[in-house]
Order: C-alpha cells, then sequence, then structure tokens
C-alpha cells in the first residue's frame, strides 16, 4: 500500500509543480543577489544570505532559510492536507477502503508518502540552491568558511553540517504535516484541512514574537525551526536542536493518534 | 460506540500525560543542605576557580531612556540575553551571546578579551579597563552572584528555600543591603551545593514583584572545557579594531573642582587609570557612580530624561528611576555661568541622588 501512495503521489504533475515553484523564490532571490551584489548584513535577513557573495557553497542553506518560514510549510500543509480529505472529496476514499488492507494501514502509507514528499522537496531545494550557489557566485574550495562563532570550518564541515541541517528541517516539517493529516481526516475538504494546519503556523509564528507568550513558547511547532543555524556555531549548540526534534516527534505522536483514532472510527461515506 | 471511545481515551491519557509532565517535575521540592548564610557566601566566594560549561539566561525587566551611545547597557537590562559560557578560570574563559541567526563571542585570556562579532564580521581586542560599563559576560549568574556577595556583610545575609536550577537542588541565599541610599531591596542567590558557584541570581527592586533581573543557568556541566573552545584568533578576513574604554570618553575640557571623597554617605573607591573626573561610591550592589559630562552631551540626555514618565526636574537637575536604577543629569554647563553638568548612575534611591547632587554643587562652588 505504501508503494501505490508514493507513485501516486510522484506521478501527479501538481506534487512536481509544487516542487518547482518552491524553487522559484530561492533562484530569484540569487539572481538579484548576483545582478546587485546587495547582500543583507550578517545577522540581518534569511540566515547565511550574507556569507554567499563570497561562497556559493553556503547557498543550499540560504535557500532553505527563504523558503522555511512560508513556502515551504505551505507546500507541506497542501500535499498532507489533500491526503485522505482528498480521496473523500474525489468520491475515492470509500473505494480505498473496501480493500481488506485496514484504515490503520492506509493512514500510515498516506504518513510515509508526506514524509517522502517533504525529504524529497527538502533535499531538491538544497541541491539546486547548490548548483545556483556555485554557479553564480565565487566557491572558495580550499580556503575555510567563517561559522557564526569566528571559527573556520572546512569544506568537509560546511558539507557535513548542510547534510544535518537537511535532517532537521524535513524533521521539522513533520509537525506540520501531522496536523493537516489530522485535519484531513475531520473534513471531506482539503482546503479546509490545509488552511487548517496553515492558521496553526501562523498562530504559532504570531505568539512566538509576543513576550506575553514566552511561558508557551517552548511548546510552539515552529519555536525552534530556525534551530538549523546551531549547527553553524562552535562548538555545535545541541540545546534546541534536540529540543526541536523532541519537540517535533511530541506533535507528530499525539496528532497521528488523534488521526487515527478519529479516521479508524468514522463513518466514510465518500 | 465503545470502540469510538477507547481510541480517544488513549489519545486524550497520552496528551495528559505529556502535557502535565514538564509541571510534575517542576513541582517537585528542592532539597536544602544544613550550611549557614555565611558559610555559603564563603563557598561562593571561593568558586572562581571551579571550571564549567553552560547555558545561561538573563532576562531584565528595567526600561531604561538612555541615548544610542549606552543601547548595549539598555537591551542587556530590559531584554533577555541567551549565553553561553566555557569557564577554565578566571583568565581563560569564553561567554557568547547567541542570537537566532547570530552571535557575539568574548573569549578572556591572559592579557585581554578578543570579542566576536558576528554581524559585523569583526573582532575587537580589549584590555582589561579598570572601570568599564556592563557587558553580556557579566550577566552570567556565577559572575553576578560573586561580585554581587564580594562585599555583603554577615549582618545583610539569610537564608531562604532551595530551588531547583540546572537540575540542581541548590540552597538560596538573600542579601539585603543595609544601606539607607539602597534602591536595590534584595538579590537572592542560589548556589551549587557542591562547588559555590551560583546558579541563580535575581535582583530585586524595592515595590516591585518584577525581579530587575533575573539570572540563571539552564544547562551546566563541571567538567574542564577544552583549551581550543576559549581560545581566539580572528578569522582571515575578518575587520581588527580595539576596544573603546572610559579613558577614551570625551570628559569637556574645562576645568572642574574635584569630586567629593564622600557622596549620600557612601565612600569613593579608588581605582587606577580612571581619570579624575569619574567617581565610584558605595559598595555591594549600592553604587554611585559619577561623571563629568560635556555640555553639549547633557544637553541631550537631559531632554531625553525629562520626557520620561515619573521624571523629577528641579533646581538641582533632571532624575529618573527605572526599578531600582536610578540616572540623574545635574548641574549646569560652565558655559552657563554654572559648575559644570554630571552624571550620576546607580543602586541608589532619587532621595540619595538628589542629595549627591547637591553635594558636587557645594564642592565646586
Amino acid at each position: 500500500m505504501i508503494g501505490v501512495e508514493l507513485r501516486k503521489l510522484f506521478r501527479r504533475p501538481r506534487t512536481w509543480i509544487t516542487i518547482a515553484l518552491l524553487n522559484a523564490l530561492p533562484v530569484l532571490v540569487a539572481v538579484l543577489l548576483k545582478v546587485t551584489d546587495l547582500a543583507p548584513r550578517p545577522g540581518e535577513g534569511p540566515a547565511f544570505l550574507s556569507a554567499v557573495l563570497t561562497n556559493g557553497t553556503l547557498y543550499p542553506l540560504a535557500a532553505l532559510a527563504i523558503v522555511l518560514p512560508l513556502f515551504l510549510p505551505i507546500a507541506v500543509a497542501v500535499v498532507a492536507g489533500d491526503a485522505v480529505a482528498g480521496e473523500a472529496q474525489g468520491g475515492t476514499l470509500r473505494y480505498l477502503l473496501a480493500r481488506p488492507a485496514g484504515r490503520t494501514r492506509l493512514l500510515v502509507a498516506k504518513l510515509v508518502a508526506v514524509i517522502a514528499f517533504v525529504l524529497v522537496t527538502v533535499v531538491i531545494v538544497a541541491a539546486v540552491g547548490y548548483v545556483v550557489g556555485t554557479a553564480l557566485f565565487e566557491v572558495q574550495s580550499l580556503g575555510a568558511t567563517t561559522g557564526i562563532s569566528g571559527t573556520s570550518l572546512t569544506p568537509e564541515q560546511v558539507a557535513g553540517r548542510t547534510l544535518l541541517s537537511i535532517g532537521y528541517i524535513t524533521v521539522s516539517m513533520l509537525g506540520v504535516a501531522a496536523f493537516a493529516l489530522f485535519f484531513s481526516t475531520l473534513t471531506d475538504s482539503p482546503q479546509l484541512a490545509t488552511l487548517g494546519a496553515l492558521a496553526v503556523l501562523i498562530g504559532s509564528s504570531l505568539l512566538f514574537t509576543l513576550d506575553a507568550a514566552s511561558d508557551i513558547a517552548p511548546y510552539l511547532p515552529t519555536r525552534y525551526w530556525l534551530s538549523f543555524v546551531d549547527f553553524f556555531r562552535e562548538p555545535i549548540l545541541w540545546r534546541n536542536i534536540t529540543r526541536g526534534l523532541g519537540l517535533q516527534a511530541v506533535y507528530v505522536v499525539v496528532l497521528l493518534g488523534a488521526a487515527w483514532a478519529n479516521f479508524t472510527t468514522k463513518d466514510v461515506t465518500s | 460506540m465503545l470502540r469510538r471511545r477507547w481510541r480517544w481515551a488513549v489519545v486524550a491519557l497520552g496528551l495528559a500525560v505529556l502535557v502535565s509532565l514538564p509541571a510534575l517535575v517542576e513541582a517537585l521540592p528542592a532539597a536544602d543542605r544544613d550550611v549557614s548564610a555565611g558559610e555559603l557566601r564563603e563557598r561562593v566566594l571561593a568558586s572562581d576557580d571551579v571550571a564549567f560549561s553552560g547555558y545561561a539566561i538573563s532576562t531584565g525587566g528595567l526600561t531604561l531612556p538612555v541615548s544610542d551611545a549606552l543601547t548595549g547597557v539598555a537591551d542587556l537590562l530590559s531584554d533577555q540575553t541567551s549565553l553561553r559560557a566555557w569557564y577554565r578560570g578566571a583568565d581563560d574563559w569564553r561567554v557568547d551571546v547567541v542570537t537566532a541567526t547570530g552571535e557575539t563571542g568574548t573569549h578572556r585570556d591572559a592579557t585581554g578579551t578578543w570579542t566576536w562579532d558576528y554581524a559585523d564580521q569583526a573582532a575587537s581586542r580589549g584590555t582589561l579597563p579598570p572601570l568599564a560599563l556592563p557587558t553580556a559576560p557579566d550577566l552570567l549568574p556565577s559572575a553576578l552572584g560573586r561580585r554581587l556577595l564580594s562585599e555583603a556583610t554577615d549582618d545583610e545575609l539569610s537564608r531562604i528555600a532551595p530551588a531547583r536550577v540546572a537540575g540542581v537542588d541548590a540552597p538560596g541565599l538573600r542579601y539585603t543591603p543595609a544601606d539607607t541610599a539602597a534602591s536595590v531591596s534584595a538579590v537572592d542567590v542560589w548556589v551549587d551545593p557542591g562547588t559555590g558557584l551560583p546558579l541563580r541570581v535575581v535582583v530585586r527592586g524595592g515595590d516591585t514583584t518584577t525581579p530587575a533581573l533575573d539570572t540563571r543557568f539552564l544547562d551546566l556541566s563541571l567538567a574542564t572545557p577544552d583549551a581550543s573552545t576559549t581560545d581566539f584568533r580572528p578569522p582571515p578576513g575578518a575587520d581588527i579594531r580595539s576596544d573603546q574604554d572610559l579613558t577614551d570618553v570625551d570628559l569637556g575640557r574645562q576645568e572642574r573642582a574635584d569630586l567629593p571623597a564622600t557622596l549620600a554617605d557612601l565612600g569613593r573607591r579608588g581605582f587606577d587609570g580612571v581619570p579624575e573626573q569619574i567617581g565610584v561610591y558605595g559598595s555591594g550592589i549600592t553604587v554611585l557612580a559619577v561623571s563629568a559630562l560635556p555640555g553639549r552631551a547633557a544637553a541631550a540626555l537631559r531632554d531625553q530624561l525629562a520626557a520620561t514618565p515619573g521624571a523629577v526636574t528641579d533646581d538641582l537637575g533632571v532624575r529618573i528611576a527605572a526599578g531600582p536604577l536610578a540616572l540623574m543629569v545635574a548641574g549646569t554647563s560652565t558655559r552657563d555661568g554654572g559648575t559644570g553638568t554630571y552624571l550620576l548612575a546607580g543602586t541608589v534611591t532619587l532621595d540619595a541622588l538628589a542629595t549627591a547632587a547637591r553635594q558636587i554643587q557645594e564642592a565646586a562652588s
């Protein structure tokens, strides 16, 4: 069943259109930087964007930082929100459930497909970022890159930490996917499920900026998204990274539990 | 129907456990130690050779109406600052101020400090001035606790309830300053019972429940950090600068009378290498700093203070209080026939500031 869901997702033209649109913004930003030679100051604007003019190999990180706050979660919410509600809206859900595989397995297959989408999307954004970055900007093939702490990072260290960041950002998106998947089992409208997940994210991002909400900040789903930057401190600051991973795990477990409790007991009529 | 219920019950139970776990852990009482307040203070003062690394946050509760020149200090006292620290000894440590996408690291070595600023891509060398404005490393609980308790007397100390800080059951100590001029009502310090390292410091002003400053470790390890972690070499391509210190400050060209030996019953402290027109008075947590101000700087600062709600303006000058911190621009410019303008700042009451301003004027005329 997992294979069926993966094939279905990646054979859809709209999956690839989503990924292509997601890459458009970082490419546009790279071209503008190249043409104007105006990068933001370090510590301002999207993370790492300041450093790419002198080191194009950092552009995968800058590209991910550009899409992380909004574009990437929207894409994930659209795909995950469509997972169950899309079948219900299309009238195909009851045929899927007529197979003997069971509802829990269908939900797991949908989840695996969404995780695969997140991973593929993040890797493609990073890969396109690498190609664009090394084509448009200088590449320090021998020299070391200055990390956030003012220490030098070798090209191998930069590559390794970039891979860790890709993994971390993928995990960060799983919370969004879990929200959208849960809402997708509540409604027959994929748009409603997507909007529900986005409402949670916008609410979370807003609360994070409020001092009055500082007591609940550690539990907000977007709280630790930017912590991939901590891979580039020396020594690596693991505190927020491990908290970010733990928080996403809790959201995924709770929301998938709720999705499972709801989906396996609901009356499917469409 | 029953089938439906048990699934939701499992999810609800799981959620309840996850949500209540942090609160339950926090509610566990911390164990106390049988140690007197004086003994605890001795342990704190002897802790400057205890190596550690850790992560701390400092939350300032003050709103300072100060000019652009002092935004660094104002931010420290009004915002939340995240600090990462590695400490090998009194002259070998590193403290980073961590922000979401950058950091500023201070590396101390035997002869001075290197400060790395990622936003400016600049490394700045400082040479340990005798007197300096507070910086982020001063807010680390270990440094602040030792400094604030260093001049406390046994009469001013008492024990308070223990607290769990960074996973340690830490006995508590309260320092209530006896000076009548004091505006800080109490300083609470929780201490690692094994090493004497201050783990949390809370500074309280007179009449408010919000602390003026609350700084505490969230993570702490007592293993000695690597020398390579505290060491610093400016990276290639970085801008290299020198720290400004108080001897570089323009205090105006006019000749002025010497500052008195005592102000508002607080004795003057001596510092080598500090200009005569800058004086520091008091001890412990009750400290008053006085500096001559050039007329042009005084006018701008005086207007800024006068516009602050609650500012007191009279013939002595303009004074305000931000929590336990008091600021005053006193006197009149020599150009206007006065005896010169002065900036007074410290953890003293507004009455003590007024008394000090009057005494400076009397000494000058």
